[in-house]
């Protein structure tokens, strides 16, 4: 297996632009890839015990006990734990007080007395039907503010002592609770957008600075764009909403796939020994060590992941292994290609 | 010589070894909230503020949240916008204390002579324009800050600070100078019941005897006015009489709060508990006395003899004063600023000059916390096994699988070592677990492309050792660099743009962990190789 490529370079292309397809309907269509609470506001409880959760329970306690809504819950289970992944939004009650609480503060500020009051008035009301009169607005906003501490506080204590109870969890159950505001959610958003962004333009520049042509480039960051699509794929699939883990994770896919590009492109270009094809096929072989190496690695945190039931871990093995089942598609049929026509065509001329 | 003298490769990745083993050993490593437990707050504000106001806002919250910095919660500023705090805390009620505080304006009173004299909500206005500043008199600085009261308060503190000043002598010109009454200010007074030992009594009295100038308590301070100006139920415990049971039974009537001084614990803390009590246990703070922290008590004013109305002798007849202005004197300009800013919170209850809009948070349980910290290690342990095993597969060659699992090792032992210095103290959260996880991987990578390049490439043998490596070395700084590239942008924009602080850690990790391989050891690991090469080269 001296040289591979050589009168097989074209045809090969066949086999990227096929999987693309899959890896598209995937990340775009079904199951699509979602956005995780952290980038559209939202509230999460995850429960971690040593008995068996079921979805349709922790809904129903929810839903009735706690006037919730938009409750979804799915459960995880590994050989050592069970888990629960509770999504919810806060009660209308609540929502509703938090908007008139931060109007009354607005108010203040304006010197519009009456209104504040008013605003005050209205969410005590609204929250606990209680009707109230003041004639100082800043007693009635900390009054209002007072009322929504409490409910709060309620609610946080008996949201865990109710599960628990209920569910029969055991003493040895964990939560974990996150809270974010859809603002914050759209912000964080827009920060990571603004990132990928600003990472790929230094990325070419990088690339393009160390080789100083136009096509090879191309070659390395069409093979990025390919990877970063099958780690989309690898996340839908796996039902791993799109999160600044994730984001963070996908660089990471960026970062790896790179390294066996840029060997692969140093050699078809900087090397004089050998044919084209043959030293693509030997790079080939240090690519594949190199790819394998790190799969093998991913695969063992995988396992144990899965076995101790570590999400961040598993999650962040998943997308990496797609991402490098896609890198190694992508260099080693699409840039080869790309590199070899590149070198012919300079051979020629 | 010894070929691990003779190549500065090996001399300088073996000091990094040495550096980062004795910081880890003595230092530590530092560990984030992933891995203790605790909780993440992000807070929004209603409108982006300029970074002076941020940080002045960051200021006041951290004054409100945690005053004696006792609980080490952590605030920083992010971009104009929003406040990130990270606390140790985690209970439920707890948390739910911090939101309110962060949420809502403060409690604030000022008291004399045991009275309520005034509360914040009483207060009209702070003026921070007409007469607001520092001026300088003499060689000191003096400040002033004047406020509005409303109609009712400004009568409420006519009557009470009437004729609170008394003429103790009289100057050249035969004008009599005063001696007047002190007012004490709070925020946030507990509502609990207090309980200090004997000892901690004797010596709160004396340091507050002696005065705290940095903290603005005069010399002269008696613990008995404090106390009295607090309004607080506070119980000075003696071992001879004990509790005594009737007291406690009047006080959980008003509240089931009880906050004991530390040196009283266990034993007292379990008697409340049985009478139906929530206690707290305060640690005695070093710069302050004990009970001026726990009653939040925050400044000392002297009334003055231009407002207790000395001139007439009935009530009837005094002037009611609306506006009302506190000053003093200090050393610097500086000092003398910082003091009046730090008045103007505390007169508007602590409330943040821009509300805020949006608190999010997560919480991690300690116990949560420290098995996932068990389960990364057994996972990285596994995952360098496995590389190990596929590299002597690969090579079979033992002298050559052996570097490469030193060198994967040591990599991510520098990383951390580095992380953990004092100047650095990056805390390793879950996300820089993944950074190191990405460094080791790609630092296998590097590796390989090193001995593949020397060893593996037949049709290279015109090559003279210089080109190959020359080669290898491009290839690899390349792709580190590309690395840099990559997270440098989290780098520069996580401490201005919400949500990217948290993959801060990630992408230090990385960068550090890049840098590392390149600069120090893939240097002395591409030197072994050579070595082995060399050697295998004359036995051939």
């Amino acid at each position: 297996m001296n040289d591979i490529y050589t009168n097989n370079y074209k045809k090969i292309l066949i086999i990227p632009i096929l999987a693309l397809i899959p890896l598209l309907f995937f990340s775009m269509i079904s199951p699509g890839l979602k956005l995780g609470i952290e980038l559209t506001g939202g509230n999460v409880l995850i429960i971690r015990s040593e008995n068996e959760l079921l979805a349709s329970d922790i809904e129903e306690i929810l839903t009735s006990d706690f006037d919730l809504s938009n409750v979804k819950v799915s459960t995880i289970n590994s050989p050592n734990s069970h888990g629960a992944y509770i999504e919810y939004s806060k009660s209308e009650k609540v929502l509703a007080t938090e908007e008139l609480i931060s109007n009354a503060q607005l108010l203040i500020d304006e010197e519009k007395d009456a209104e504040s009051i008013a605003a005050s008035v209205l969410a005590i009301k609204t929250l606990t039907g209680k009707e109230l009169s003041f004639d100082n607005p800043k007693t009635a906003l900390i009054a209002a503010q007072d009322e929504l501490g409490i409910e709060n506080e309620a609610f946080a204590k008996s949201l865990q002592t109710v599960l628990s109870q209920k569910l029969d969890l055991g003493e040895n159950a964990e939560f974990q609770r996150r809270e974010v505001s859809p603002t914050l959610g759209k912000a964080s958003l827009d920060s990571g957008i603004f990132i990928v962004l600003i990472s790929f333009i230094f990325l070419v520049i990088v690339i393009f600075i160390s080789f100083r042509q136009l096509i090879p480039t191309v070659g390395i960051v069409q093979a990025m764009i390919y990877d970063v699509i099958a780690a989309c794929a690898g996340m839908a699939l796996f039902n791993i909403p799109f999160s600044l883990l994730t984001l963070s994770t996908i660089l990471m896919v960026i970062g790896y796939s790179v390294d066996t590009d840029i060997m692969l492109t140093s050699r078809m270009l900087k090397d004089k020994e050998g044919t084209a094809g043959e030293r693509a096929t030997e790079s080939m072989k240090t690519g594949l060590t190199m790819t394998g190496t790190t799969m093998a690695a991913l695969i063992s945190m995988l396992i144990v992941s899965y076995i101790y039931h570590i999400d961040v871990i598993f999650q962040v093995a998943i997308i990496l292994f797609s991402g490098l089942i896609g890198d190694t598609v992508s260099t080693w049929t699409t840039n080869v290609s790309i590199l070899m026509w590149f070198v012919e065509r300079k051979a020629k001329k | 010589m010894n070929p691990l003298i003779k190549h500065w490769q090996f001399t300088l990745a073996g000091i990094f070894i040495i550096v980062a083993l004795f910081s880890i050993i003595f230092y530590g490593v530092s560990l984030g909230i992933d891995f203790k437990g605790g909780t993440l707050y992000q807070i929004e504000l209603q409108k982006e503020v300029t970074p002076a106001e941020i940080s002045k806002i960051t200021n006041i919250i951290q004054q409100r949240i945690d005053p004696s910095g006792l609980r080490g919660d952590v605030l920083s500023p992010v971009g104009g916008k929003y406040i990130m705090i990270q606390t140790a805390e985690t209970n439920p009620t707890e948390l739910e204390k911090i939101e309110s505080r962060i949420r809502q304006q403060g409690k604030f009173e000022a008291a004399l002579n045991g009275e309520l004299l005034f509360t914040g909500d009483e207060i009209r206005k702070v003026q921070r324009k007409d007469g607001y500043g520092v001026s300088k008199i003499g060689t000191q600085y003096e400040w002033v800050l004047p406020f509005i009261l409303d109609e009712k308060a400004a009568k409420t503190f006519a009557q009470k600070t009437f004729h609170q000043c008394n003429a103790i002598s009289f100057n050249t010109q035969g004008r009599p100078i005063y001696d007047c009454e002190r007012t004490i200010f709070f925020l946030d007074k507990p509502n609990a019941l207090v309980i200090i030992s004997e000892d901690q009594y004797d010596l709160d009295s004396e340091e507050l005897n002696l005065g705290n100038n940095k903290a603005n308590i005069p010399q002269g301070t008696s613990i008995e006015e404090v106390i009295e100006d607090s309004r607080v139920n506070v119980i000075i415990y003696d071992d001879l009489n004990g509790l005594d049971q009737e007291t406690l039974s009047t006080v959980l009537k008003i509240t089931d709060q009880a906050i004991i001084s530390s040196d009283l614990a266990p034993k007292i803390a379990n008697d409340l508990n049985a009478a139906g009590f929530i206690v707290s246990i305060i640690e005695p703070n070093e710069s302050l006395p004990w009970i001026w922290t726990v009653l939040n008590a925050k400044q000392i004013i002297r009334l003055s003899e231009g407002i207790t109305n000395e001139d007439v002798a009935d009530f009837s007849q005094a002037k009611i004063f609306a506006q009302l202005s506190i000053s003093g004197t200090r050393e610097t300009a500086e000092i003398a600023f910082n003091d009046l800013e730090e008045l103007a919170i505390l007169l508007e209850s602590g409330s943040l000059p821009t509300p805020v809009k949006s608190i999010s948070k997560e919480t991690i349980s300690p116990a949560l916390g420290k098995s996932f910290f068990n389960d990364i290690l057994l996972m990285g342990l596994i995952a360098l096994l496995t590389v190990a095993a596929v590299i002597v597969i690969r090579y079979k060659k033992i002298s050559l699988a052996i570097p490469i699992f030193a060198t994967v090792l040591s990599e991510p032992l520098i990383l951390i070592g580095i992380l953990s210095l004092p100047f650095i103290r990056q805390p390793l959260d879950l996300a820089a677990f993944a950074g190191i996880i990405a460094a080791i991987g790609a630092g296998v990578d590097s590796e390989i492309v090193i001995v593949d390049e020397i060893f593996g490439r037949k049709k290279k043998e015109n090559y003279s050792l210089i080109q190959k490596l020359k080669e290898g070395l491009f290839i690899i700084t390349t792709s580190a660099l590309t690395i840099i590239a990559v997270m440098g942008s989290i780098v520069l924009f996580s401490r201005s743009m919400p949500g990217l602080s948290n993959l801060y850690g990630f992408a230090v990790a990385t960068i550090l962990g890049a840098l590392i391989g390149v600069l120090v050891t893939r240097p002395a690991f591409t030197k072994i190789v050579e070595i082995v090469f060399e050697k295998t080269e004359r036995k051939n």
